[in-house]
């Protein structure tokens, strides 16, 4: 599966059911209150018609991540039973109340964790049995933003960009400042001003960036982010969620994002996971969520 | 009383899931001294935060050590009237007990506390994970360089505690106890002398003097990256994995300092 297939010409069967869901989708919507309409409305690009929210992959697409009937448990169970299925160019979203075992599911996919039961599967290949060595090679495919962005202290931003191109590929010392400085400016980074700073001088904001910027470093394929926007101020929660989407429109990256702003969610999410009580309880478009009338999705969606 | 046992049993499974990850974790940071990628770098910056920058506690505490083993000794010599051995006497337990294991505890206090802090710290702020993420066995990337680094340096800085320390007996014997210094030195020579060779040049009492320190390197270095690496809990586990670091090591080098001259003592005996 590639991008080209993504941009099915108009009058295909496909695109027809595709957008025929997603019509319906918006007329259930529409049936519910004036209030909900205009905030999503409002989230889903309006101000910026170019970044608006992506439109979901075709069903057929090929599914990049698979969670399938995971079941995790340390001392007290965390995660009971939950599938999910990010399919090529997807942005999923994964909601739920803090301590919901959100973050577990991306240290799942990375092979952090191994489940207790269920299969974690990354293109079509179950990951739970890798060896070390093979779950590292896994890992290359992947870039990770953390929720602190976990960069390195001891290393100025460049040599913590430049980690993992020095770990994994042969580039030289040029061709690796010529990416360090392209991904910086990818994200919005004026690569003279930040390069040789510490991650202790940066604002949080900037910190986030950074992180994005190490994580598409080696070009993933697969991008996951845990709270990229959580405890930044709302311009800077713009910006990163503007910079999601701009991964995804771009690069065609498959992403999963755990978090809890609600407001960004809706914006670049193409489907949404909502974890509650260790169970996937809704996974569906935003639109979908917004029309359900689960007591739960309601109260969580709450003044939005 | 069944619900004792199980709380039992299961105390002594914890306990021993412990011990042996941390035997495990000591066994893969050691096996990873031979394997690709070297982390060169790494091992030095390492080889300086633990060896150079101990220089100076260690100076001064081996210096002190000396000079106070010579103010004691003169005081028990005197009554015999042998205060001419004092220099045997201070460097039979300078090079025998008080330097390695001095040297290790210093060593544990200093080094060890800041390597569990400082991968407590990395561990609460995912820095591990996002090592791991990268496609970095944190294991080779943070343990080994520090393991190795420990392993050398520990010995090199007990010898430079065990050569200060005998000056520092040197300087008492010879000012306020009126021992020639040319005496004093022929006293540790003597010493030293007096407990056989190992392949016939090696002095016994240096394979002690030597083999400890080696082993209290592995004990600090380990100790602190499994207790930094283990942290849990924000903050207050990153105090917690330090001061554990400190009082395991601290202990378990004194346990096992008896148990290694027990060993030492009967394969190299004079």
């Amino acid at each position: 599966m590639t991008g080209d297939e993504r941009a099915t010409p108009p009058g295909t069967p496909v695109a027809e059911r595709d957008d025929e869901r997603r019509r319906e989708g918006r007329r259930v919507t529409e049936r519910k209150s004036d209030n909900v309409r205009a905030a999503i409305r409002n989230e889903i690009g309006a101000d910026d018609p170019n970044a608006g929210r992506p439109d979901g992959p075709p069903p057929e697409a090929e599914a990049v991540i698979e969670l399938d009937h995971v079941y995790l448990a340390f001392e007290n169970p965390i995660l009971e039973d939950v599938s999910f299925v990010a399919r090529k160019g997807e942005t999923i979203c994964v909601v739920g109340e803090s301590g919901s075992g959100k973050s577990i599911s991306l240290k799942l996919i990375l092979r952090l964790l191994v489940p207790d039961k269920g299969k974690v599967m990354i293109s079509g290949k179950d990951i739970t049995g890798l060896t070390f060595k093979e779950a590292l090679a896994v890992r290359q495919r992947m870039g990770m933003v953390f929720q602190g962005a976990a960069l390195f202290d001891s290393m100025s931003v460049f040599e913590n960009i430049a980690y993992p191109l020095r770990e994994h590929t042969k580039l030289d010392e040029n061709e690796i400042e010529q990416r360090v400085r392209e991904k910086l400016q990818f994200v919005d980074l004026e690569p003279d001003r930040v390069m040789e700073q510490l991650p202790s001088e940066l604002s949080g904001g900037m910190r986030k960036r950074v992180g994005i910027a190490r994580g598409i470093a080696d070009n993933p394929e697969i991008m996951l982010y845990d709270e990229p926007t959580s405890g930044l101020d709302p311009l800077t929660t713009g910006i990163i969620t503007r910079l999601i989407m701009k991964l995804q429109r771009e690069l065609h990256v498959t992403s999963v994002v755990v978090s809890h702003d609600i407001r960004s969610v809706f914006r670049m999410a193409t489907r949404v996971a909502v974890l509650y009580n260790r169970k996937v309880v809704f996974f569906g478009t935003p639109e979908e969520m917004a029309a359900s009338d689960d007591k739960y999705l309601r109260d969580f969606l709450g003044g939005f | 009383m069944a619900d004792l046992t199980t709380r039992l049993s299961k105390a002594i499974k914890v306990r021993l899931d412990t011990v042996q990850s941390y035997f495990a974790l000591a066994g893969r940071a050691i096996g990873f001294i031979f394997a690709r990628p070297f982390y060169t770098q790494d091992w030095i910056q390492q080889m300086d935060e633990i060896g150079v920058k101990s220089l100076g506690i260690v100076l001064l505490t081996g210096f002190f050590t000396g000079m106070v083993l010579a103010l004691q000794s003169s005081v028990s010599l005197q009554t015999f009237g042998a205060t001419m051995y004092i220099g045997r006497l201070v460097s039979a337990s300078m090079i025998r007990e008080l330097g390695p294991v001095l040297a290790g505890l210093m060593v544990a206090g200093r080094v060890g506390s800041g390597i569990a802090a400082q991968l407590g710290s990395m561990r609460v702020t995912e820095q591990i994970d996002a090592l791991n993420t990268l496609g970095t066995d944190p294991i080779k990337k943070l343990v080994t360089p520090r393991v190795l680094a420990a392993l050398i340096m520990l010995p090199v800085l007990t010898v430079i505690n065990d050569f200060v320390g005998i000056l520092g007996g040197n300087l008492i014997s010879t000012l306020m106890i009126g021992i020639p210094s040319g005496l004093y030195w022929r006293t540790v020579w003597e010493q030293i002398a007096s407990d056989g060779f190992t392949l016939r040049f090696i002095p016994n009492d240096f394979v002690q003097g030597i083999t400890k320190p080696f082993v209290f390197g592995g004990i600090i270095s380990i100790s602190a990256c499994f207790f930094g690496l283990n942290t849990t809990g924000g903050t207050e586990g990153v105090g917690q994995a330090t001061t554990r670091t400190v009082v395991f090591s601290s202990i378990l080098i004194l346990i096992v300092d008896y148990f290694l001259t027990q060993i030492l003592l009967t394969l190299f005996a004079p």
